[in-house]
């Protein structure tokens, strides 16, 4: 998957690059809507992440044209800004997601996911994890023909970890990505372990949940098989 | 009391002070005038009668006799003329007694001696002042009659007159203090008036608002701008702990180190991102269209912190009707609102406490709705504080309310809702939101 990275925090932009290079995304970085343009003449790619606030420019115009030369690739809007009428704006021009900064690059890298699995109609979503089952879409576990009763939560955290499997997921991303930002005031809270734990206990009754690891002081993650 | 009752109490009191003071002085007046004309009537007289015995001789007075001696009937006037001893000279004019005719009446006498031949003669004319004291007391009365009518009618006059002199000022009042809401319009009026002083007055009131409106808008966009510019950094501080907690040959000693960071740079997004809610609704930034049902907006709150309810083993009971809507909201707005003062009766609650919410008619027609829960509680000095940014109270150093209750107070702010609360310590705290009719 090839990516342009449009962002004019040089560090940022640099660090979003290391990120997606582990999951074999291949970056190209643009810091200006000029240098941006030059990148979309000369390649293609899957997705294209604007900043919005750039030098020369406002992102929306890279998204304007660049929707006319690349209408197979994937836009994803990156800002500061995060304002309504900006967010309505580029959704309407036809971005197919909005990340207010700050985000986690793992949040980022979760929305291209799912946006990958919507454009490609990936229907058979049934992802194999231990000898369990799960279905993502319809939100359920199963366990040979038998599903698993798992609350909204704890199937959100599950399915979170499953995407991003061998990756450690702190307590941190995985709070933020469950309740959002406001939510995350009292950081030392053991709300993630308490999921967790009910977890792998309904899980348990049927079968092994050895592949659901506790990283000591960091987080929590998902074996891969 | 009013401007204008005071100013028209004021002039009729000093209006009244001078009417007395004239009375008063009227009979004295009088007399002074009077006085002075006796004496010119005297004069006139005396240069009559001289002329007469020029032209006539005494002989015209005496026929024969040697005095002359005539008065009016009512004895008010007499003339009287008699030789007198050569020697004797006068010529006066002076208040004294005479006994005419067995009544003693008090008279002005000119006396004046002048010679006739080789004889020297006295005349004496006499008038009567008696007479003004008669006229004093109806005089003083009339006087008093005419003079309260004109103070009546002056008063009136006075009256509107003051009153369309000051309309400017409370035209001041009340387009600039009490119509006005903060933050004013850009553009005030001015009132027109011809008084400098209430132009003045309008004037600097203009510049003082003026003033505020700048340092709320500068204050407002540096929180805007301050927060925005935090942002990017933010992201490449985060972005930067991920990737290197991703590293794969990390000790675990750097590896919790790092959470830890990020746990840091977490709490610093939030309050970041907190600032920059409050000033995007206090720059109206947030549409109101929405309706809410607030049975279902409840009940999606707890379903979203239930685990921290679960965790203090807390009872939560809703109480509201199911049919109750907000109108012209906004859904995540009011979202907010509501999660944050659940948030915070469960953080401030003891372990098994409760939670009850519930909502009412008050008498007023008004809809409101409790929050109460049966916490640690607020003493009473640090009520008025809770809803300020970044204030800590004085039960507990550590756990500061932050900028949740702040949130709460811009967003009823933002939708003309009413905020109240209600504390006791060690007992709980309720707050009570209510839509204003």
């Amino acid at each position: 998957m090839k990516v342009l990275i449009v962002e004019d925090e040089k560090t940022l932009a640099f660090e979003m690059e290391a990120f997606l290079k582990k999951s074999f995304y291949v970056c190209d970085i643009a810091h200006s809507v000029k240098s941006a343009n030059e990148n979309l003449e000369l390649n293609q790619y899957d997705f294209i992440l604007i900043d919005l606030s750039l030098p020369d420019g406002d992102g929306l115009e890279i998204l304007k044209n660049a929707k006319m030369s690349h209408p197979n690739a994937s836009y994803i809007i990156i800002t500061a800004r995060s304002n309504l009428k900006d967010r309505v704006t580029g959704l309407d021009l036809g971005a197919d997601d909005y990340l207010p900064k700050p985000f986690y690059l793992l949040e980022l890298q979760s929305r291209m996911q799912a946006i990958s699995r919507r454009k490609f109609g990936i229907t058979e979503e049934l992802l194999s994890i231990g000898q369990f089952k799960v279905d993502l879409p319809k939100r359920f576990v199963l366990f040979e023909e038998q599903v698993i009763e798992l609350s909204r939560k704890e199937f959100d955290l599950l399915s979170y970890l499953l995407l991003h499997k061998g990756r450690v997921l702190t307590r941190v991303q995985l709070s933020e990505h469950i309740w959002g930002t406001f939510v995350n005031d009292d950081f030392d809270s053991n709300y993630i372990d308490a999921h967790i734990k009910n977890i792998r206990k309904k899980l348990n009754a049927w079968a092994e949940t050895e592949w659901l690891e506790t990283v000591r002081g960091v987080g929590y993650r998902v074996k891969k098989s | 009391m009013k401007l204008s009752t005071k100013l028209t109490l004021f002039i009729t009191g000093s209006k009244l002070a001078v009417v007395l003071l004239f009375l008063l002085a009227l009979p004295f007046l009088i007399k002074q005038i009077e006085s002075r004309y006796t004496t010119y009537t005297l004069k006139q007289q005396k240069k009559k009668v001289l002329s007469i015995i020029q032209k006539n001789g005494l002989d015209y007075y005496f026929q024969g006799d040697v005095t002359y001696g005539s008065y009016t009937m009512l004895k008010e006037e007499f003339v009287a003329l008699l030789p007198v001893a050569d020697k004797f000279k006068m010529d006066t004019i002076a208040d004294s007694k005479r006994l005419i005719e067995s009544d003693t009446l008090d008279y002005k006498v000119l006396s004046y001696t002048f010679k006739q031949g080789n004889k020297n003669y006295l005349l004496e004319i006499g008038k009567t002042t008696e007479r003004s004291d008669q006229y004093n007391k109806p005089l003083q009365r009339f006087a008093l009659y005419i003079l309260l009518a004109l103070i009546v009618i002056t008063i009136l006059i006075d009256l509107t007159f003051i009153r369309v002199i000051i309309r400017p000022l409370s035209r001041i009042i009340k387009t600039k203090l009490l119509n006005s809401k903060f933050p004013f319009k850009s553009e005030q009026k001015r009132i027109i008036t011809s008084t400098t002083d209430f132009k003045y007055l309008d004037e600097s009131l203009i510049n003082l608002m003026n003033q505020i409106n700048d340092a709320f808008y500068k204050e407002r966009e540096f929180t805007s701008n301050a927060s925005h510019e935090l942002m990017t950094p933010i992201s490449v501080l985060q972005s930067k702990m991920e990737n290197l907690l991703a590293e794969e040959n990390l000790d675990e000693k750097s590896s919790i180190a790092i959470v830890e960071m990020m746990k840091t740079v977490s709490r610093l997004k939030n309050i970041t991102s907190s600032l920059l809610l409050i000033s995007r609704i206090e720059n109206d930034q947030y549409i109101k269209k929405e309706n809410v049902n607030l049975f279902m907006l409840l009940s999606e709150i707890t379903d979203e912190i239930g685990h921290r309810l679960e965790e203090k083993h807390l009872q939560i009971h809703i109480n509201v009707s199911q049919e109750s809507i907000l109108k012209n909201v906004n859904r995540d707005l009011i979202f907010q609102l509501f999660f944050n003062l659940i948030h915070n009766a469960i953080k401030f609650n003891r372990e098994r406490g409760s939670i009850t919410i519930e909502d009412g008619k008050l008498n007023n027609g008004a809809y409101e709705i409790r929050i109460s829960d049966t916490g640690i509680g607020i003493p009473p000095a640090d009520l008025s504080l809770i809803f300020d940014r970044f204030k800590k109270t004085n039960l507990n150093e550590d756990v500061g309310f932050g900028l949740g209750l702040a949130i709460v107070k811009s967003i009823a702010l933002y939708h003309n809702l009413k905020l109240e609360v209600y504390s006791e310590v060690n007992k709980g705290t309720t707050f009570k939101i209510s839509k204003k009719i």
